[in-house]
């Protein structure tokens, strides 16, 4: 091999540089950037110069030019509502990531290295789009393998999980229900008996034996979700509900999450919540279906948004409404659920607002957050950008002396438990909070 | 009637393209650098300054670009450099005092034709300049200052007859506007803030700014998702995002890198290693962070410095004071706060290189014909003019 050096810019040593390289394209040639004239003719440039400095092996130069290409992209991604960001900018962005992730890892192959190339395919997944056939996926694939294959110490506990004894469980609020009406429940209705009872009329219900064979239903533990994706950066919602003043939105590992926000009695809340894990580790969606009943609407499945919803005990979702249906699954532990007709909306005293917080500027987990190297903001969880609802009061401690209306609301309540499916309707607005350690499942589609 | 005043310009900042710093194709430059126009003797008045190319107007009316986008003309009174558009202003095609105002892609090198044209009528009653020559409103404003230019379409933006603009400046998505009485406008996307009216609403037109009625104010700037205005007697009011300090108050991201200086503003080089998490303040009570100031602020230069005029990039900004010193603060990767190294900083930081050689940056008002502190809406180098 050692002959080679000399000729061929890109040889390096190490056999995770030698699968990176095999993944991407052979020549600068074959990289087909493929981007529209929206993207402007000197990011186009620079981009190219970067390609040329990766396949010259001018590594260091690359970085540099690469770094330049992600900072302009991300003013890109920042501007405007997210929505609106045109998907050559993200594409953009992916590249840029692309490029600095492999020059990381053609200087070091150490687990810190590795680690920090790591974080730079989940950006570039969080917040880019598609690009070369998913090469970020493969690329992040790689590294992931590659960081376990060291047995880095963990960052976060390995051992033992919380049992469901601890001490924190005393404290939970288990609803006394006797008086609230509960959501229905069938056992694998046929999906004509479903659309007509329940998707037509737009009525919740639960589904029982209809998920309960999932692989995850026996396989998600804390540690199997350490070990399949431990070491991948995503985003955290920290804070008590997204209506307070103080909820804000970071990024870190699920080993961050995990050692700081689930076990060891952890100070402030933090919630993995509404993110599109699947994509960004399909490892992980191999261990869920999508449950037959979507195919019961419009759309087309690839349009299925499948959202995780991984948090401790104690989670809670204030009272909102989604602008597609929703069919929720829970794997692990149970949640406290509430459900109020679209009809009863005066009741519950919406109004039109963005958030304004303190520390973060958000929308409702709509729109962008604060951090640098912000995620994208998640889909406008209500109507469309611009008609943002809050139900202003808190649905389990009401101030009736406000919100006088809201006693007499009816509604629709469970405890939703590991295998359970329950149908949202469209539009209805739904309250949940965790009672136990959950993992929830969420498919929304039209 | 103008004097030709000596000076010098100093540039610093991003240089990714060779946009004609000092030191040639540095893609950062991290300290104050002589400018080197190109064309040697260039008796640059105006810059305009994009992140991949800049142009330079001269007294003679000649344009020049340098970086991305090359090129040359001549009769050219104003020019503004955007990624998307480059707008000139020139003088008009026949005898009467109008102007023509005209779009190009930055990169036609000026060859062929504009993306588009508009006849720019002379400016009103009384407003004529050094020379005779109609006064021009820096672009983006028109010199009629009753229209702007956008690099969006539409291109050409009429403001409501009842504004009278003094200055405009546009963000990434909002734009601020002063007007002849000193009252702060702003209009657009509000989503950091940048609008200062308490919200994260949007506004479609332009909305006087409520908290700062009663304060006339001198100047305006906008950066790509902050405002900024400075009031007549040298106070500086700053709004919008703050994820890099470019508000000069405390940021998460700086606390987090060991580098906020949150709290009593000591010396220069505060806040070490060891400011992790929130600052106290003295009582010990944490300091919050703020990532997004909805209204005005007031901020408080080192010294009890007043400022004179200000400037923004996409994520910082700068100041230049009464007695002559510059302050930078905010994002500073590139090397545009001129510290010499790429921090960035969430308070004031004065750019030691001028008072090391005791070179002050000389402000004009921003009517007048000489441009002082010319910012890009990225990372972007700034040219600062010396007297």
């Amino acid at each position: 091999m050692a002959e080679d050096i000399n000729r061929d810019p890109l040889a390096g040593a190490g056999a995770l540089w030698e699968a990176l390289l095999a993944l991407l394209p052979r020549t600068k040639e074959e990289l087909k950037l493929d981007l529209s004239e929206k993207v402007e003719r000197s990011v186009v440039m620079l981009l190219q110069e970067a390609t040329e400095l990766f396949y010259g092996g001018r590594r260091n130069e690359c970085l540099q030019t690469s770094e330049a290409v992600l900072d302009y992209s991300w003013e890109k991604l920042n501007t405007g509502p997210w929505q609106d960001v045109d998907k050559d900018w993200r594409r953009v962005y992916a590249f840029g990531c692309l490029l600095k992730a492999a020059c990381l890892c053609e200087a070091s192959e150490d687990a810190t290295t590795v680690a920090a190339a790591l974080k730079v395919c989940d950006m570039g997944l969080l917040m880019g789009a598609a690009i070369l056939g998913d090469i970020l996926i493969k690329v992040a694939a790689i590294l992931q393998t590659h960081l376990l294959s060291r047995k880095r110490p963990a960052q976060g506990p390995t051992q033992e999980q919380p049992s469901t004894k601890k001490a924190r469980n005393e404290h939970v609020s288990i609803p006394d229900m006797k008086s609230e009406r509960t959501v229905p429940r069938l056992h694998c209705p046929s999906l004509q008996y479903f659309r007509k009872h329940f998707l037509v009329p737009e009525r919740p219900v639960i589904l029982e034996g209809v998920a309960d064979h999932w692989p995850c239903m026996k396989k998600w533990s804390l540690e199997y979700i350490q070990e399949v994706a431990g070491c991948r950066t995503v985003p955290v919602e920290v804070g008590s509900r997204y209506t307070d003043e103080e909820w804000s939105q970071t990024l870190m590992t699920v080993n961050e999450f995990i050692s700081k926000y689930i076990v060891d009695e952890p100070r402030d809340v933090g919630y993995l919540a509404q993110h599109q894990l699947f994509d960004q580790i399909p490892e992980l969606k191999q261990d869920i279906s999508i449950p037959d009943y979507c195919c019961l609407g419009d759309g087309e499945e690839d349009e299925i948004t499948i959202n995780a919803w991984f948090g401790p005990q104690g989670t809670v979702s204030p009272l909102h409404q989604d602008p597609q249906q929703n069919l929720l699954v829970q794997v692990i532990g149970r949640k406290y659920i509430r459900l109020y007709s679209p009809q009863e909306s005066e009741a519950l005293y919406p109004h039109d607002t963005h958030l304004l917080h303190n520390t973060s500027q958000v929308g409702v987990r709509g729109t962008q957050c604060d951090m640098a190297d912000s995620p994208p903001p998640h889909p406008v969880s209500g109507d469309q950008v611009g008609d943002l609802c809050f139900p202003q009061v808190d649905v389990e401690h009401p101030d009736l002396e406000k919100f006088p209306q809201f006693a007499e609301a009816p509604f629709l309540s469970c405890i939703l438990s590991p295998g359970e499916v329950l149908f949202i309707p469209v539009k209805y607005w739904h309250y949940v909070r965790a009672l136990d350690l959950s993992f929830s499942v969420s498919f929304w589609w039209s | 009637m103008a004097e030709e005043l000596p000076g010098a310009w100093f540039g610093f900042g991003f240089c990714g393209f060779g946009q004609a710093l000092g030191s040639g194709r540095a893609r950062r430059v991290l300290s104050p650098e002589p400018l080197r126009a190109p064309g040697a003797g260039l008796d640059v008045y105006r810059v305009s300054a994009s992140w991949s190319y800049t142009a330079f107007v001269s007294r003679g009316g000649r344009l020049e670009l340098a970086g991305a986008a090359g090129g040359a003309a001549g009769g050219c009174r104003d020019a503004w450099a955007s990624e998307a558009l480059l707008v000139l202003l020139r003088a008009g095609p026949g005898p009467e005092p109008g102007a023509e105002l005209q779009a190009w892609a930055p990169g036609s090198a000026l060859r062929g034709e504009p993306l588009w044209v508009h006849t720019v009528e002379a400016e009103a009653e009384g407003d004529d300049g050094p020379g005779g020559k109609p006064q021009a409103g820096p672009l983006p404003l028109l010199p009629c200052a009753r229209a702007y230019v956008s690099p969006r379409p539409p291109f050409y933006r009429p403001l409501a007859p009842g504004l009278r603009a003094r200055r405009l400046e546009l963000g990434a998505e909002h734009a601020l506007l002063l007007d002849e009485a000193g009252q702060v406008f702003s209009w657009g996307g509000g989503r950091h803030g940048q609008l200062g009216h308490g919200t994260l609403e949007a506004e479609l037109e332009p909305r006087p700014l409520e908290a700062l009625q009663g304060l006339p104010m001198a100047e305006v700037a906008a950066g790509g998702w902050h405002s900024v205005s400075v009031s007549e007697t040298g106070d500086v009011y700053i709004w919008g995002w703050n994820e890099s300090g470019q508000l000069a108050l405390p940021t998460r991201s700086l606390a987090e890198d060991g580098k906020t200086v949150a709290g009593e503003a000591a010396g220069l080089h505060e806040g070490g290693p060891d400011v992790k998490s929130t600052a106290g303040g003295e009582d010990g009570a944490p300091t919050p962070f703020i990532a997004v100031q909805p209204f005005p602020a007031l901020l408080d230069l080192p010294r009890g410095s007043e400022a004179v005029k200000a400037s923004c990039g996409s994520r910082h900004t700068a100041v230049v004071t009464r007695t002559g010193e510059l302050y930078t603060w905010g994002w500073g990767k590139y090397g545009q706060l001129g510290h010499k190294d790429t921090s960035s900083w969430d308070r004031p930081c004065r750019v030691e290189y001028f008072v090391e050689r005791q070179l002050q940056p000389f402000l004009f008002s921003a009517d007048q014909t000489n441009q002082k502190v010319i910012w890009e809406k990225n990372q972007t180098p700034q040219y600062i003019f010396l007297k």
